[in-house]
């Protein structure tokens, strides 16, 4: 137990490291425009389905390509652009040296935006491949190769020259995100080309699954291993814990993707090893979630004030619902019911924005003060953040689960025309609307705060020159 | 044993690949070469195995339309699979006869795949057949003209491009026809 708590205070900070923190900044304030620009688009498509002709005859404004770009948008544009940037953070404080090169650092930035802007040109012209999460076109993607090296060699650069020989388990998240990133977005993006039919099916659900497993769960957990011991205070609670979640993590989530085909045309042996492996993952998310919990024992109290622990500590909470509701839809009997649903966008939105997100607003909100050596430009404003994107995900998430599962019980009586499961759903369409104008409020007001905070620090800067 | 990624950064690495390999190599390479439907267009001229019919490569138009139909983003509110499902068959089945369920060997040619994950409309895998031209181009300038209540959005700009239009249709019209189920009561007769 000695030892555990020693690792988990690995990154004694060392007085003689300054961080110069560039490449953060960059990729943060990045991830941050496009968290606000595309949650224009978000609330644009919400608002199609309350009224199907809104902008109907503008091809470039259709919902069939607004809807990759807000998918691509957060997921690339602003949630793992945070990623990165909050990794180029934690990463050289947890080795006690500077990131390797603040210059690729820099470069990877840049071509980062590069990637993004690109793909808003290229999906509302309708240049889409037409694999789901990898809509992208080919020269984007061997962009996205080159930048992922680039971020790679970064990352592992700062590793090998570390000064504390035992690594943090947010080093192993890391290193982990940027292996399996590569495999998984090769075969999502290249492997796929060279097969048709149910094959390539099986190769981008195997995709779309990992992207959300092998991507976007490894680098969240290595913030929230940061984090939520940083932002309380409190060494973690188990070192052991958090190598079970690990390497359990690392064996059972890439079997699962022949889950988003059940009852579909594939074979039955996979789908059952799909559900299978679906219901494992209840180990690696039970290990984690009981060592955050585990932590935060007599803390709880902190969460009054600390806003970067609120959101941390709902973000669990919403991961461990997430990761529940995950191997009960991989069942026969429940997947039959809620498969093709509006359940699945919400479940989807309490992983992405929910669970991980939530971790990514929590470093950006812990980080920003600090690189910029001030306080936060406003503390209330933050809480207020919090406020309005907890209520309007929580409206979001409920209504969909509510909505969704009575839909897919209507589906199930063929008696009912398909037209009236359409009708029986517009309220449901309508409280979602004004659930994601309150959570674009709260992505606001939380852009506004990081923005002057960012351009207060430089004011200050400027006058003591 | 794994105390040792715990100091090892290669090792660590080593481990984190390995564990990941064993699935991601059994669940996607291994698949297709022990179930060869996935590869094999669907043919069958023995009524006792169920509906005959043969799955032909789609021509210079109808890929035209397939084109039209993932670059609109139909896929994103349209499935195109009956699924094993009791309530799938009837929905996609036609004047009381349930239609088959979707087997792999009648998308070996589709790329890219078109399977979908979300039914905001209906199911379209055996929509072939089911409505006529006129109809379709009365339903992509405003659906709701149809369908009242409907939130499928306007296509103006397919219904006003004769080739397009053209080619979209065309490509609907094959959707579930590779197998021979529907009574000769098809519009089209
Ligand atoms: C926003 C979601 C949405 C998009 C995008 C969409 N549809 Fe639809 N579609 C619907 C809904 C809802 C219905 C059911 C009501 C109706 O018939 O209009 C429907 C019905 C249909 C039908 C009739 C199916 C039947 O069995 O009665 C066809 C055919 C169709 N859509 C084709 C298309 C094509 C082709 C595209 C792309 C150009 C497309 N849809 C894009 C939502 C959508």
């Amino acid at each position: 137990m000695h030892a555990d708590r020693a690792a988990a205070r690995a990154e004694t900070p060392s007085a003689a490291t300054v961080h110069s923190d560039a490449a953060a900044k960059w990729f943060l304030i990045s991830a941050i425009s496009y968290f606000f620009i595309v949650g224009i688009i978000a609330i644009t498509i919400a608002a199609k389905f309350v009224w199907p002709e809104l902008l109907g005859t503008v091809p470039y404004l259709s919902y069939g390509r607004l809807r990759p770009l807000h998918v691509n948008g957060m997921l690339f544009g602003w949630l793992l652009a945070a990623d990165m940037g909050l990794t180029f953070y934690l990463l050289p404080r947890l080795c006690g040296v500077k990131l390797w090169s603040e210059k690729l650092g820099l470069a990877t930035a840049a071509l980062w935006n590069v990637i993004i802007l690109g793909a808003v040109v290229a999906l509302l012209g309708g240049w889409n491949q037409g694999l789901e999460y990898a809509e992208l076109p080919l020269p984007l993607d061997i962009l996205v190769v080159i930048a992922w090296v680039m971020f790679g060699v970064n990352v592992f650069g700062t590793i090998a020259s570390r000064k504390y020989e035992q690594m943090y388990v947010s080093i192993w998240y890391v290193m982990g995100t940027v292996l399996w990133t590569a495999f998984v977005y090769l075969t999502g993006n290249f492997a796929v080309l060279f097969t048709t039919g149910v094959n390539q099916a099986n190769l981008n659900w195997m995709y779309v699954h990992n992207a959300v497993g092998l991507i976007f769960t490894p680098v969240g957990l290595a913030l929230a291993y940061y984090f939520i011991p940083k932002a309380s205070n409190t060494p973690l609670y188990s070192h052991k814990l958090s190598m079970i979640g690990f390497w359990s993590l690392a064996f059972v989530y890439v079997w699962t993707g022949a889950h988003h085909m059940l009852h579909g045309p594939i074979s039955q042996w996979l789908q059952t090893i799909a559900i299978t492996f679906s219901v494992m993952l209840l180990i690696p998310v039970w290990a984690v979630v009981y060592n955050f919990f585990a932590t935060m024992k007599g803390q709880w109290h902190q969460l009054r004030e600390n806003v970067p622990l609120k959101f941390l500590m709902s973000g669990v909470v919403f991961y461990l619902l997430t990761c529940f509701q995950g191997p009960m839809h991989s069942l026969r009997s429940v997947n039959a019911i809620v498969s093709k649903t509006d359940w699945i966008p919400g479940h989807a939105h309490m992983a992405v924005l929910g669970a991980f997100s939530f971790f990514a607003i929590a470093g950006t909100y812990y980080v920003i003060p600090r690189i910029y050596r001030t306080k936060l430009h406003s503390e209330a404003l933050a809480n207020w953040s919090f406020w309005f994107i907890m209520m309007g995900g929580l409206g979001f998430f409920v209504t969909l689960w509510l909505g969704g599962f009575w839909q897919g019980w209507q589906w199930n009586n063929p008696s009912i025309p398909f037209i009236d499961t359409v009708v029986a759903l517009k309220p449901v369409w309508t409280v979602r609307f004004f659930s994601g104008v309150l959570i674009f409020c709260g992505i606001v007001m939380f852009g506004y705060n990081i923005m002057a905070t960012a351009i207060g620090a430089r004011g200050e800067a400027r006058q003591e020159a | 044993m794994l105390r040792k990624a715990d100091n090892s950064a290669t090792f660590a690495v080593a481990a984190a690949l390995g564990l990941f390999l064993i699935g991601g190599l059994l669940t996607t390479v291994v698949p297709p070469l022990v179930d060869k439907s996935w590869a094999k267009p669907f043919e069958n001229h023995d009524p006792a195995k169920g509906p005959t019919g043969k799955l032909r490569p789609y021509t210079e138009q109808e890929l035209h339309g397939r084109a039209i139909y993932v670059r609109e983003g139909c896929w994103y509110c349209h499935t195109q699979q009956t699924r094993t499902l009791l309530a799938d068959t009837k929905r996609s089945g036609w004047r009381g006869v349930d239609s088959p369920i979707s087997t792999p060997d009648e998308f070996v040619y589709d790329n890219p795949h078109m399977f979908g994950t979300k039914r905001t409309g209906p199911d379209l895998s055996r929509v072939g057949g089911k409505y006529d031209t006129q109809w379709h181009r009365t339903h992509f300038r405003n659906p709701r003209d149809l369908v009242p209540g409907s939130v499928m959005p306007p296509f103006p700009w397919i219904a006003n491009n004769e080739s397009e239009f053209q080619a979209l249709v065309a490509y609907l019209q094959t959707l579930g026809r590779a197998k021979n189920w529907r009574p000769d009561n098809d519009y089209e007769r």
